[in-house]
């Protein structure tokens, strides 16, 4: 009781506000966030820390014009017609090697994820791009927000970067050096298993051609051409560009790159209105901005009280063999805040009670389960952009579908760790 | 250079946030747009 | 409840809240740019970083360097806190030696505060108190608790990715503005590889013999009430270490890894003829378990989330409630002063001899505040 009073009484509270805002008083998740802060901060004697609040914000204001861009530049592509374009081109020319097709899809999926270190760059731009390829294909709504959900987790985990896996190691001053081969051996398994089972069995099955043809034509109304692709061109450009040549380009960050990609829409010989597109895109990613807004706060207000110490400390003294089911279901519960959240507060504690077994091997497994936390509501940045890029409103619907494939990313993750010592003989 | 364009962006951002706020149907979700106004309006002066 | 109608008055309304919570905040957040007056003892001049590298002249990194020479021959010793201004024992070692130091022999630099623009800010979700206060004779001194990193401010936005220029090595963003990541620095780069820059000049133009980084970390992270040292400075280490082990105050000693790049020890000791070393004290109010966070944290150390994670053996120190101010900065003052007593044995004509530096006991059992000169302090006026 001593240990439980008062840290965990503010816990209880915030979280009960929390969920009495949003789900009985149906407040936006946001506010509902920034209410439960408030009044656990009250009720620790502060007051109402308006330096906090404001304070916590700050930790997302990267975050929040990396969405907004990104979000400009997906109803861009949307605009010029480009996505529904691709995706009829692609289904003509793979439909006849459905696990090619499969896998194709998945991979696609990982690479913006791969190259930005964003499971919300990975929904947006290839995820946006393949959700009506895969559709069409006869992947039903909920299982394609599935796969580009987890296609996103794999891809922001995968190598070359892993923001997650970087938090952790800079945690623990480990540089991020090395994190190549086990990041691979962490995600390469999974995203094949997911997408023999989420996407394949559907590609395989035989498809009406006549009513296929009839609506592969109605997406390709906008013929193919280089100018129609230039977005693309200039973020692939651009996001490539300073990944691979990072000594010699300019680093631009993410939101440059998605206005300019975005801007060149402008080219791309197709008219649209730009002040109504980037309102609507801004519109779309509001919530979600307020979220993390709202989180930042919660999370300042967590570690004022002790809330968040308490959480920690409370996960690190389950007993040893509990402490990899700690882990398992600790850091995606946590990453309801943010999967670099779960990293950064979990994830670097952890790895400090895993000490011993190869760090690099060990960090690169908790950033896998890290991961997780993007398909944790309320923010759950990948479920909630993936579930809006297939036009669904209800995202719990996907998280159903997304919850066998996360259950196996979990048991990989454990098993990566367990495993770490012989792992690490082997690649290194 | 950089630091001006990036106030710049968050501007940009800033200023369509301010829109929908007053296209916003929804008190609540006018209040979201305005946590999201504070720290963008904060960095843009270079406060914090 | 979520039907409340909105319309373009209750938005006008939000939009004055807005300015409100901003300007209130705004107030808070400005006026930690304010620096920490310090009372230099007798014989220290004050310069700025600038003087060895102008580029910096008129920036915020441009930090208060302090040099008092004894007008004897012998070494040179370059005490520097404040790299990460969320671990107080560093600078408040610093400030101890530039305010009691009386140098009789050689000469000793002090950089208080290395980082200013960290020491302005805090950092997002740590929820870090502004200031912290101690008594003084004939009052309260305050200081800052800053952030570990620049204030992002002056270099926004971070990269995705931050690579070391000299080595390629490849680290998070975020860390491009942590200055112990930067050496040696980089003249046309960021703030903190600017800073990073004109410290090894600094180094490298004064001859310095012998330099110290002064930090803290967290209980629970392994290298913490530690000496690290280049490998050029290993045998004066060893030499302090086993002393500060008789003398009942344990330093563990841990070599310089040579792959991690950007770090002080490394990095000195690589770029400059000095004995590079860091120390590490342990300090609560930055670790990842901690309980609720306030100044009082940053200057008793008192935590019971700390206390319950050693028990669980989770920490890399002795943990029995409290880890004060008193008992870290008393830990850093007292091993520099070992570390100054032997340079001489190890670098001939090496030499510097510091007079008026309290004793651990002194300090264990006085506080460092008695050994602090009262200042007038606008910022606190009548508060």
């Amino acid at each position: 009781m001593e240990w439980f009073w008062p840290e965990g009484f503010y816990t209880l509270l915030m979280i009960g506000v929390f969920a009495f805002a949003a789900f009985v008083w149906d407040m936006p998740i946001a506010v509902a966030m920034a209410m439960a802060a408030i009044t656990g901060a009250i009720a620790a004697g502060e007051g109402v820390p308006l330096r906090h609040q404001v304070e916590g914000e700050f930790g997302y204001v990267d975050t929040i014009l990396i969405i907004a861009t990104a979000m400009v530049f997906m109803k861009v592509i949307q605009r010029t017609g480009l996505l529904e374009s691709i995706a009829a081109w692609v289904i003509r020319k793979f439909r006849g090697y459905p696990v090619l097709l499969s896998l194709g899809i998945m991979f696609i999926i990982m690479v913006p994820g791969m190259i930005t270190g964003s499971s919300t760059a990975a929904v947006l731009t290839t995820g946006a791009l393949v959700a009506p390829v895969m559709m069409e294909l006869g992947v039903p709504m909920l299982q394609t927000a599935a796969a580009i959900s987890m296609g996103a987790l794999f891809g922001m985990i995968a190598p070359p970067i892993s923001i997650p896996a970087m938090i952790i190691g800079a945690g623990v001053d480990i540089p991020y050096v090395g994190f190549g081969m086990p990041l691979l051996i962490c995600t390469v398994p999974l995203a094949v298993i997911c997408s023999l089972w989420l996407i394949y069995p559907y590609v395989r099955k035989p498809r009406d051609e006549a009513s296929l043809e009839a609506q592969l034509a109605k997406m390709s109304r906008v013929p193919m051409s280089l100018r129609l692709f230039l977005t693309v061109i200039v973020l692939v450009v651009l996001l490539g560009g300073e990944r691979t040549l990072p000594l010699y380009w300019p680093s631009l960050g993410m939101p440059l790159s998605f206005l300019l990609a975005s801007a060149s829409g402008l080219l791309s010989g197709v008219r649209w209105n730009p002040i109504e597109t980037v309102t609507e895109a801004i519109d779309e990613a509001l919530p979600v901005m307020g979220i993390l807004m709202g989180v930042g706060m919660f999370i300042q207000i967590m570690t004022l009280t002790g809330v968040r110490g308490f959480v920690v400390v409370s996960a690190l003294a389950l007993p040893s063999w509990t402490l990899y089911l700690g882990i398992a279901i600790s850091m995606p519960l946590f990453g309801a805040v943010s999967s670099f959240g779960s990293a950064s507060v979990l994830g670097v504690p952890f790895l400090m009670a895993l000490l011993g077994q190869n760090e690099i091997v060990v960090a690169s497994a908790l950033s896998l389960v890290a991961s997780l936390g993007d398909l944790m509501p309320p923010t759950a940045l990948a479920g909630i952009f993936a579930a809006q890029v297939v036009g669904e409103k209800n995202y719990f619907k996907v998280l159903r579908h997304c919850m066998l494939p996360a259950l196996l990313t979990v048991c990989w993750g454990i098993a990566v760790i367990l495993m770490a010592k012989p792992i690490a003989k082997l690649i290194f | 250079m950089m630091t001006l364009i990036y106030r710049g962006i968050g501007l940009f951002v800033a200023a369509f946030v301010l829109r929908c706020m007053f296209r916003e149907k929804s008190f609540w979700k006018q209040v979201t747009a305005a946590m999201v106004l504070i720290p963008l309006i904060l960095r843009i002066l270079l406060i914090k | 409840m979520r039907s409340s109608r909105g319309t373009a008055l209750t938005a006008a309304a939000l939009c004055v809240a807005v300015a409100l919570i901003c300007f209130v905040s705004a107030r808070s957040f400005l006026a930690m740019r304010l620096p920490d007056p310090v009372a230099p003892a007798q014989g220290f001049e004050r310069y700025n970083l600038s003087h060895w590298f102008p580029a910096l002249k008129g920036s915020p990194g441009d930090s208060d360097v302090y040099i008092q020479d004894s007008g004897v021959p012998g070494g040179t010793v370059f005490i520097m806190g404040g790299t990460h201004p969320n671990e107080p024992s560093g600078y408040m070692a610093a400030v101890v030696y530039l305010e009691r130091a009386k140098v009789t022999k050689g000469r000793l630099i002090v950089m208080p505060f290395a980082n200013a623009t960290a020491m302005g800010h805090n950092s997002p979700q740590e929820a870090s108190p502004q200031y912290f206060s101690l008594d003084v004779d004939g009052g309260t001194r305050w200081f800052r608790y800053g952030s570990r990193a620049t204030n992002p401010v002056y270099q926004w936005p971070a990269p995705d990715i931050y690579i070391h220029a000299q080595s390629g090595q490849k680290l998070d963003g975020g860390s491009k503005s942590n200055l112990n990541r930067a050496y040696p620095g980089v003249p046309d780069d960021s703030l903190t590889q600017q800073v990073a820059y004109g410290i090894i000049q600094l180094l490298n133009k004064e001859k310095v013999d012998l330099a110290f980084d002064l930090h803290e970390a967290s209980p629970e992270y392994p290298v913490v009430n530690a000496i690290v040292a280049h490998n050029r400075a290993m045998e004066l280490a060893a030499m302090v270490s086993m002393e500060l082990e008789m003398a009942g105050i344990p330093m563990r000693l841990e070599p310089s890894p040579v792959n991690f790049r950007g770090l002080s020890h490394r990095e000195w000791g690589d770029h400059s003829d000095a004995l590079a070393i860091l120390m590490e004290t342990g300090n609560p109010s930055q670790g990842r378990l901690r309980g609720k966070t306030d100044a009082a944290l940053a200057v008793t150390g008192k935590d019971k989330a700390y206390l319950k994670a050693a028990a669980l053996g989770r920490l890399f120190i002795p943990y029995e409630g409290d880890q004060t101010l008193d008992l870290r900065t008393a830990r850093h003052v007292t091993s520099m002063k070992m570390f100054m007593d032997m340079l001489g044995d190890v670098k001939e004509g090496g030499d510097v001899e510091v007079e008026g530096i309290p004793s651990f006991d002194d300090m264990m059992e006085r506080g460092i505040g008695a050994f602090l000169s009262p200042v007038e302090d606008d910022r606190f006026d009548g508060k």
